[in-house]
């Protein structure tokens, strides 16, 4: 099977290049991860992440044939010769298909991934209604693998201040989840020009996510859930800076 | 009050939500229009002129090209600020444009205003 992978070792290599393959599978070998590790095979120096090969922990994210995935759970039947592999755009790459992925935790902490309760805390669980728990599917199986983040061109454009599909989408998941108290706090959080706005509605992520999410109806909700609390609030006294009131 | 979102202290909502308003007039301001269009069928120039005279009509034709300035004014901001990082282009570029913006709309004002 025939392969065009990125190659890029900055201690040696002036600039990046693409290298071919012609590698030999085994009957085994089904997905492009397991193709990946017979290339390795043959040149040990090619670099990059994986851990579970299950899809679950988001490691091996790359671009493959020009779309974002995970190398483990695509089908090598699936793809089109010769496979062009690349690391995922927009991020610095490290070494050939890894890249730094601290821009992307950046911005996945700023949105403070966690629960911020200040009631005491209780003996056993804080509870939920089934339906309440409901209201997190589609969102907590999200594994940060930074496939929808990295294909979106708003983050392209501005990787410092949009904080991307992803970090947006574990914003929501937070802002849903009836054991938090931080709502408030959630929303201003969001309210720069940059770091929810930038979102045009372009669906990439959307397309890539391996995981089937859907993070442009994250950020939908968001927008839908400030313009739902801004109805019981007091009238303003100045629209664009007219005083109407 | 939803109209708390368009003050400052929303920086973002507020060019967001006033983005989907004048959509909003737009799209019953079109709906509107073709309806009328279909109900009267103005076929000769006297009977156009009858047809945008009134003063309500002329109204919401000035409401709907405001929404569609303030629109396009809006969607090249975005533009801009998506893809022109050097500040002094990037204002150039905008100046450019809301004067345009600006022109037409003085110029359809004009017009309808003379019929």
């Amino acid at each position: 099977m025939r392969f065009s992978i990125y190659r890029y070792n900055p201690d040696v290599d002036a600039k990046p290049y693409m290298q071919d393959f012609d590698v030999e599978l085994h009957e085994e070998d089904h997905m492009l991860l397991d193709a990946l590790l017979r290339i390795k095979e043959l040149d040990d120096t090619l670099s990059l992440r994986k851990s579970c090969r299950e899809g679950v922990c988001g490691s091996d994210a790359m671009n493959i044939n020009g779309k974002n995935g995970l190398a483990c759970i695509t089908k090598l039947a699936d793809l089109e010769e010769p496979i062009v592999l690349r690391p995922m755009p927009g991020l610095p790459v490290i070494r050939d298909l890894i890249v730094d992925m601290t821009q992307f935790f950046e911005h996945y902490n700023s949105v403070k991934p966690y629960l911020i309760n200040h009631d005491p805390l209780p003996e056993t669980e804080r509870l939920q209604s089934p339906e309440d728990r409901a209201k997190l599917d589609g969102m907590y199986e999200c594994i940060l693998c930074g496939a929808c983040t990295t294909s979106c061109p708003s983050f392209w454009w501005n990787p410092d201040k949009f904080v991307g599909p992803s970090g947006l989408m574990q914003a929501n998941r937070f802002i849903m989840d009836s054991r938090d108290q931080a709502t408030e706090e959630r929303l201003e959080n969001l309210e720069d020009p940059y770091r929810l706005y930038r979102c045009h509605n372009i669906m990439n992520c959307v397309e890539v996510c391996p995981k089937k999410l859907n993070p442009n109806a994250a950020i939908a909700n968001i927008k839908d859930l400030k313009i739902a609390r801004a109805k019981d609030k007091k009238p303003a006294k100045k629209i664009f800076g007219i005083k109407v009131g | 009050m939803l109209i708390e979102l368009l003050t400052d202290k929303y920086p973002g909502m507020r060019f967001w939500l006033t983005q989907r308003l004048t959509a909003l007039v737009m799209a019953v301001y079109l709906v509107l229009v073709i309806l009328l269009f279909v109900i009267v069928q103005p076929k000769d120039f006297d009977a156009w002129r009858a047809f945008v005279a009134p003063i309500w009509f002329k109204l919401a034709t000035i409401l709907f090209f405001a929404s569609v300035s303030t629109h396009a004014w809006l969607g090249v901001r975005d533009v801009l600020r998506d893809y022109v990082f050097h500040q002094g282009l990037r204002a150039y570029l905008q100046i450019v444009v809301d004067v345009l913006l600006v022109f037409y709309f003085v110029w359809l004002s004009f017009i309808l205003w003379n019929i």
